[in-house]
């Protein structure tokens, strides 16, 4: 079984602390569901990245491309070998979905503020609207790795195969009950369910209530005890944009040591709209 | 201002000052009433399509709109729009909502910024407003 590294991937808010100011090396990335949240306050020396105006492209629904993703690497002075250093609000889901995609163009040295935001304002430490600027730098990309993403048809391959699927959505969303009042705006799916033979592990399940990831013990309890996966399957995760589930990638990959995760971006935004796919309701 | 008015201040600046705009209304969201902590404490009439908790009630008084809401200061978009719909809505005659743009967050000229997800979001609230008048 190969070893999780939790050390390699996940810092704490003491060492952000320490390290923070250390801006040729360490670029502190901010990236929150909330479109304004970095601008009432920050932590020191940190940059903001946008998981819809920074990494998705505006006309066809992907991420930007690599001489997008290469241009705002460069202005925010993030070289190849800077360590990148991701924390966000809600427990951290868009500093992984930002994690992800710098994995996705092959970026080398990417770290999880454990905890996230909450964590450092819940211990009481200083934030800033400041907004720093750095120098340009020459940023070059890696194509994209193919290896962390997984698209439709594969996982329709994958259902009649049966192999493994998480489902890292709300009980209520898996078993396809409606989530929404009658009048009130859909979830942007045409059809409710889950995709057939998945799993549902909510995705919060990975997290304690601080916003910090749970114990490799607690965590191995529940992918590997309750659900049955080992660290050799290969596992797609998915929730409905893919922000919950790039969590779940995070966790399975890096905490767990899964050798072969794919993040499932399309997600039920994709697959609740696509005609004549395999659906399944209830439990 | 009226819904037109707001409307047309929102689009005729940048989008930079746009947001500014959003986080200035986040800042002036007046404190829940009292009375309704315990609603809000015990998880009714939150808002679900919004992926913040959004506390919303609209009651109608006489023909008058009163809106109870509180969002945190932790999602300062959300708390922005609903302070627009407060400035908006709260106090006034049930007509003045009865007549504004069904779309106001795409009115705002937020959808680009936003993005469907968030939009999405947003209009959830302005949702739950304009159930006040059924």
């Amino acid at each position: 079984m190969p070893s999780p590294n939790r050390e390699a991937v996940l810092v704490s808010t003491q060492w952000v602390a320490e390290n923070l100011h250390d801006t040729d090396h360490v670029r502190l990335v901010e990236s929150n569901e909330d479109l304004l949240l970095y601008s009432t306050g920050h932590i020191e020396n940190a940059v903001k990245l946008d998981w819809v105006n920074d990494l998705q492209d505006r006309v066809v629904r992907d991420y930007v491309d690599k001489a997008r993703f290469e241009t705002l690497c460069r202005e925010r002075g993030i070289s190849n070998d800077t360590v990148v250093v991701f924390y966000g609000d809600k427990s951290n889901w868009w500093a992984c979905y930002a994690f992800w995609v710098f994995k996705l163009f092959g970026h080398e040295h990417c770290l999880i503020m454990d905890g996230g935001r909450q964590k450092w304002v819940a211990e009481g430490r200083a934030l800033t609207k400041d907004v720093p600027a750095y120098e340009a730098t020459s940023y070059e990309a890696q194509e994209q790795d193919d290896a962390i993403r997984v698209y439709r048809d594969e996982v329709l391959a994958r259902v009649n195969a049966g192999r493994p699927l998480v489902d890292v959505r709300s009980p209520q969303e898996f078993k396809g009950e409606l989530s929404h009042m009658p009048g009130y705006p859909q979830e942007g799916a045409m059809r409710a369910g889950h995709i057939p033979g998945a799993v549902n592990v909510p995705w919060s399940k990975a997290a304690n209530e601080d916003g910090t990831f749970k114990s490799e013990a607690d965590l191995r309890a529940i992918y590997e005890g309750e659900q049955g996966l080992s660290a050799s399957d290969d596992v797609v995760a998915y929730c409905r944009i893919g922000e919950r589930s790039s969590h779940t990638w995070f966790v399975l990959t890096y905490l767990l040591g899964f050798e072969n995760v794919k993040n499932y971006d399309g997600s039920w935004t994709e697959w609740g709209n696509l005609v004549g796919v395999p659906i399944e309701q209830g439990a | 201002m009226t819904p037109q008015e707001t409307a047309e201040l929102f689009q005729s600046v940048d989008p930079e000052t746009r947001l500014e705009l959003l986080l200035d209304y986040a800042d002036r969201l007046p404190p829940l009433d009292p009375d309704y902590a315990p609603l809000r404490d015990a998880g009714l009439n939150m808002v679900h399509e919004c992926q913040s908790p959004v506390f919303l009630m609209a009651e109608t008084d006489a023909g008058t709109l009163r809106l109870h809401v509180d969002v945190p200061r932790e999602a300062p978009t959300a708390r922005g729009f609903t302070s627009v719909l407060v400035d908006l809505f709260d106090g006034k005659p049930v007509e003045v909502l009865a007549s504004a743009p069904e779309d106001l967050v795409h009115e705002l000229g937020l959808t680009q910024l936003l993005g469907m997800q968030r939009k999405r979001g947003l209009a959830g609230i302005y949702y739950r407003v304009r159930s006040a008048l059924s």
